[in-house]
């Protein structure tokens, strides 16, 4: 292994192996930058101010939900109204293991993947059948649903009350290290999903879910095989979605349908979504930490006022911010050949 | 002469209304066939029919010797077919080369292609259509002459053996008509496709046409050579008018 400061490039060889970085700032490889720094959040908030390490798990999950409703969003051309559907399958399937039968969070983790995956495939066809708003509302329904059953069924999911007892992530006998390893642990999550998703995003399964979103009977007409994208593009984000719901209950060690299932959980998502910046994965991230900590501080400033001051704010930004808050920075420092995808929807 | 495609006794009706009405007729490959009919004709239709947008009722259709009748629309594009639409259909959002690019990728199979060789070969069909220096404009500001020109590379860029044209010409100048013919006919020449244009200006496809089929209320009333065709006392009396199947 060799390292070297070469024509203002760091020049990395190892074995046959080249690596360059320029070191000019305007050319740094941005991900590396961005992901040091999100790497450096919980450590300095563990130190500074433990009692804020739920506040960043928070805003990790949430980003982790909404870059595969990105995806998800891309690849089937059409807005998913209920993301939560699928916290709800991971979280009830995890809790439920873990409570009757009493398997250990990594075998919880299995049956709320594989309960993603069966809920995944039963909904998908939707995206296919349904279009526009009709799929927007059928989306919608699904947590309504769900919620309802939680009640009807109470014996099973405990209702308002919802299950408690469910096997803790850690538990290394000190809480604050256990909220830090969580934190760990949700920001390791989230960076895996913004990779899986950076990944897909560059290949050129994107080309085709760029043509989907765009006009999906002109897509079919060029030779891209709209059902089989829409069905990935659908099933892999329930997936990934859904062990985020495994994440909660195991985090929390409860889980309530009240809590996840209605429109209140839904909206905090797709605002991440929407103002972070429309689907861009990165954003999203931008989008989850700027709602948590601008709800935190609006609370502790306006009180109870903030209900009403935290909506007019997203609000005026929503309208002011059409590319989101990443926008901002893309449109300086815009200079991709091949160009990313954007939502029309 | 082999036929790259037959068309066997075609029906499609939309509730009462019969769209297409028992048409066959077949078409050389390497021949440009015309394809004429007043407004309502069913011309649109029976191409929708055979790129796969709408599925016969009945009847039969062949493709290099497949039966395609019931394929869907993208595995017909793999075996060789592609369009243009009447009133162009970009991808609003993409740029002119990653339009181009989606039809490189997923029309015919290529082993081991890249989205950067796909790039590559995009903007040779983009150069060809004189849209290179277009490439990163994306599809919602192209004009309307651009914008033919990108169907035309996008529907190149499937490596197609059959091409539908409907109607390149409608909304052009005269200057960029002809541009848009003679775009046509150099694709036939460096490509070697086949072409079925759908036209409504008849001196157009006299001159580019090697036969005509005429379309009238849904059923086939001619077939022939250009000059035929234009002296057939039925297709005048269905263009200008009096004529009822």
């Amino acid at each position: 292994m060799e390292l070297e400061i070469k024509r203002e490039k760091l020049v990395l060889r190892v074995g046959t192996q080249k690596y360059e970085w320029h070191i000019e700032p305007r050319y740094w490889r941005n991900p590396f930058i961005y992901v040091g720094i999100l790497i450096l959040v919980p450590i300095a908030v563990y130190f500074l101010y433990p009692q804020w390490l739920p506040t960043v798990i928070d805003a990790n999950l949430l980003a982790a939900i909404a870059i595969p409703l990105g995806w998800m969003t891309i690849g089937t051309g059409r807005m998913n109204f209920g993301p939560q559907f699928y916290i709800g399958v991971g979280g009830f399937t995890a809790a439920l293991c873990s409570i009757n039968l009493g398997w250990p969070p990594f075998v919880t983790l299995l049956m709320a993947i594989l309960a993603g995956l069966i809920f995944g495939l039963l909904m998908s066809p939707l995206s296919i059948i349904a279009g526009g708003l009709y799929y927007t509302l059928l989306t919608l329904l699904f947590p309504l649903v769900f919620l309802e059953i939680t009640f009807i069924y109470t014996d099973l999911f405990k209702g308002d009350t919802g299950l408690f007892g469910i096997a803790q992530m850690v538990n290394v006998g000190h809480f604050t290290v256990n909220q830090f390893l969580i934190c760990l642990m949700s920001l390791f999550m989230m960076l895996l999903y913004m990779f899986i998703v950076d990944k897909i995003m560059r290949s050129k399964f994107a080309a085709s879910m760029a043509a989907i979103n765009d006009d999906e009977e002109v897509a079919e007409a060029m030779g891209v095989n709209v059902k089989k994208i829409k069905i990935i593009s659908f099933t892999i984000p329930a997936v990934m979605i859904a062990v985020i719901g495994w994440f909660y209950a195991h985090y929390y060690g409860t889980f309530s349908g009240v809590t996840y299932l209605p429109l209140a959980f839904m909206v905090k998502v797709l605002l991440v979504s929407m103002i972070g910046g429309r689907v861009q994965i990165y954003g999203n991230v931008i989008g989850g930490y700027f709602i948590v900590i601008l709800e935190l501080f609006l609370s502790s400033v306006l009180g109870e006022y903030s209900q009403v001051v935290f909506p007019i704010i997203l609000l005026i930004l929503l309208l002011t911010l059409p590319e989101g808050l990443f926008g901002l920075y893309r449109k300086r420092r815009y200079r991709e050949y091949l160009p990313t995808l954007h939502v029309r929807r | 002469m082999t036929e790259i495609l037959k068309i066997d006794s075609v029906s499609k009706h939309f509730g009462g209304l019969m769209a297409i009405n028992d048409v066959s007729f077949s078409i050389i490959e390497g021949e440009t066939l015309g394809l004429m009919g007043p407004n309502g004709a069913g011309k649109t239709t029976l191409v929708n029919m055979i790129t796969g947008k709408y599925l016969a009722d009945s009847g039969n259709i062949q493709f290099m010797g497949h039966d395609i009748t019931r394929m869907p629309a993208y595995r017909r594009c793999k075996l060789g077919i592609s369009r243009t639409y009447q009133i162009p259909r970009p991808f609003p959002e993409l740029t002119a080369l990653m339009s181009v690019v989606v039809s490189a990728l997923y029309g015919k199979d290529r082993a081991n292609q890249s989205l950067e060789d796909a790039a590559t070969e995009a903007t040779h069909y983009l150069e060809f259509c004189g849209l290179f220096s277009k490439r990163n404009v994306l599809g919602k500001d192209l004009t309307l002459y651009e914008l033919r020109g990108l169907e035309l590379a996008r529907a190149l860029a499937t490596t197609p053996k059959l091409i539908f044209v409907d109607e390149v010409m409608a909304g052009l100048n005269p200057d960029e008509a002809y541009k848009a013919v003679r775009l046509l006919e150099r694709a036939k020449e460096e490509f070697g496709v086949t072409i079925l244009w759908i036209e409504h200006v008849m001196a157009a496809l006299m001159q580019a046409a090697q036969r005509v089929v005429v379309l009238h209320y849904g059923q086939k009333i001619c077939e022939g050579l250009p000059q035929d065709v234009a002296n057939d006392p039925y297709v005048i009396e269905c263009y200008l008018g009096s004529c009822h199947v």
